[in-house]
């Protein structure tokens, strides 16, 4: 069976990379929540006015709290629940990350069309995180 | 032992499903911190028992959390995602070291997955609620029917496609339970793209990991060895969801408040029912996430339908 050398050790940097950076995620949301549940860092939506809210629809949710969407949530850090919300998105460039890094070994062991897989993957993954395809 | 065991699980879970409406109509009246301690408990329930039934959490989560819980639709569709996406990832390396996942078999069919389940995501986030509420009770019902009617199928060393071999989907790995090396390829290359396409697409939409669909896809249309199958779902899910979750978080669809308990809760779930897997069996586990998932899509359905609501 035709199953390359490089198969192995390529697979296995991917998955060291991925278990770091899981537990590095699940770290940083349990540390994150724990900020934000304890009140130790203020919220931008008060926990206690969720209740009455998280049964709206996405769009009228944001016209009540002013919440932002985009990337604009990225300023609104110091608050418990956006840093908590940012711990969260840490899990959404695990997969990124992964791929970034094994793209480099599979060009040197000449596996182009697999670098080229690898690569648009990345492209897609990095519009997605853009906010290209949130749309309205 | 081993029943007494599986019998809490089903008390759990049913119980947790049963009480759901009551306390979901009171959703505004009771303290806010009731909720995110019970969905750590609903998640680190359905963590065990999806590992139990070798399905995908998602599929238990979003109609569970959706039919029963006071969120909206919006905000349980995000969670979803993010809950497929950190079960799948936590389990990823072990996948990867022992085989049971091909990062090469995985590479095209993410990619294919990954960009329709944006459309998918896009889709789901401009339809009217009652009509997602439909879709996902008749989809939800349709699969707890796929999974009791499905089997596994072994089709030995088939013949790999021109695409495929291109693409050198083939490899090997060491099945403890047989005792030996196992080398594998797939056929089919061209179908498999388009059917992960599809399910990436449903995925986005309902907020799904849809392993329950990327299995058989696996293993009974390109013809890669069960455990190959199961093994390299979970990594398509990681890859997959990593896309559509960015379009939830954008949208501002994602509340900490219900997806960091989610997440943590079904990453310890899985590690436990990851240990109880050779102990429990696994034919009772099928039978209770089949029928739970009959019971939620009967409430997502008949809640669309303004029948039970």
């Amino acid at each position: 069976m035709d199953v390359k050398p490089h198969d192995g050790p390529i697979q296995r940097l991917y998955a060291r990379w991925l278990d770091a950076a899981t537990k590095t995620g699940f770290a940083a949301s349990l540390c994150a929540f724990l900020l934000y549940v304890s009140g130790a860092l203020p919220p931008y939506v008060a926990p206690e006015r969720l209740p009455e809210l998280w049964s709206l629809p996405v769009g009228r949710f944001l016209e009540q709290t002013g919440a932002p969407t985009g990337w604009r949530w990225v300023a609104l850090m110091d608050h418990g629940d956006y840093l908590s919300l940012a711990a969260v998105a840490l899990f959404g460039l695990i997969t990124l990350l992964c791929y970034l890094r094994v793209v480099a070994p599979l060009l040197r062991h000449g596996e182009r069309l697999q670098a080229a897989l690898a690569i648009a993957q990345i492209a897609v993954l990095a519009a997605a995180v853009s906010g290209l395809f949130a749309g309205g | 032992m081993k029943n007494l065991r599986l019998i809490h699980v089903a008390a759990l879970v049913l119980a947790l499903t049963a009480s759901g409406p009551a306390t979901a109509a009171d959703g505004a009246a009771l303290p806010w911190w009731i909720w995110p301690i019970a969905l750590f408990a609903v998640s680190f329930i359905i963590g065990i028992v999806a590992v139990l039934a070798g399905v995908g959490g998602g599929v238990l989560f979003v109609p569970i959390v959706g039919s029963f819980f006071p969120f909206h639709l919006d905000f349980v569709r995000g969670v979803g995602l993010l809950f497929a996406l950190s079960g799948t990832l936590a389990a990823g390396p072990m996948l990867l070291r022992t085989g049971m996942a091909s990062l090469r078999l995985v590479m095209p069919l993410a990619l294919a997955g990954s960009i329709a389940s944006l459309a998918g995501a896009v889709v789901g986030l401009s339809v009217a609620t009652d009509l997602l509420q439909i879709a996902l009770g008749a989809t939800v019902i349709t699969i707890a029917i796929m999974i009791w009617a499905m089997k596994a199928a072994d089709f030995g060393v088939v013949e790999s496609d021109a695409l495929g071999d291109l693409l050198r989907l083939r490899g090997e790995f060491e099945d403890p339970a047989a005792g030996m090396r196992i080398d594998w390829r797939t056929r089919r290359t061209a179908a498999g793209l388009a059917a992960f396409a599809g399910i990436g697409f449903f995925g986005g939409v309902f907020g799904l990991g849809a392993g329950f669909a990327n299995v058989p896809a696996l293993n009974l249309l390109m013809g890669a060895p069960m455990k190959v199958a199961v093994g390299s779902s979970g990594l398509i899910i990681s890859i997959i969801n990593s896309s559509a979750a960015w379009v939830y978080i954008h949208r501002g669809a994602l509340l900490p408040l219900l997806a960091v308990p989610s997440i943590l809760g079904v990453m310890l779930g899985s590690r436990i029912g990851a240990r109880l897997l050779s102990l429990t069996p696994a034919n009772v586990v099928r039978r209770l996430v089949i029928a739970v998932m009959l019971l939620a899509g009967a409430r997502a359905l008949l809640r669309g339908l303004g029948i039970w609501t």
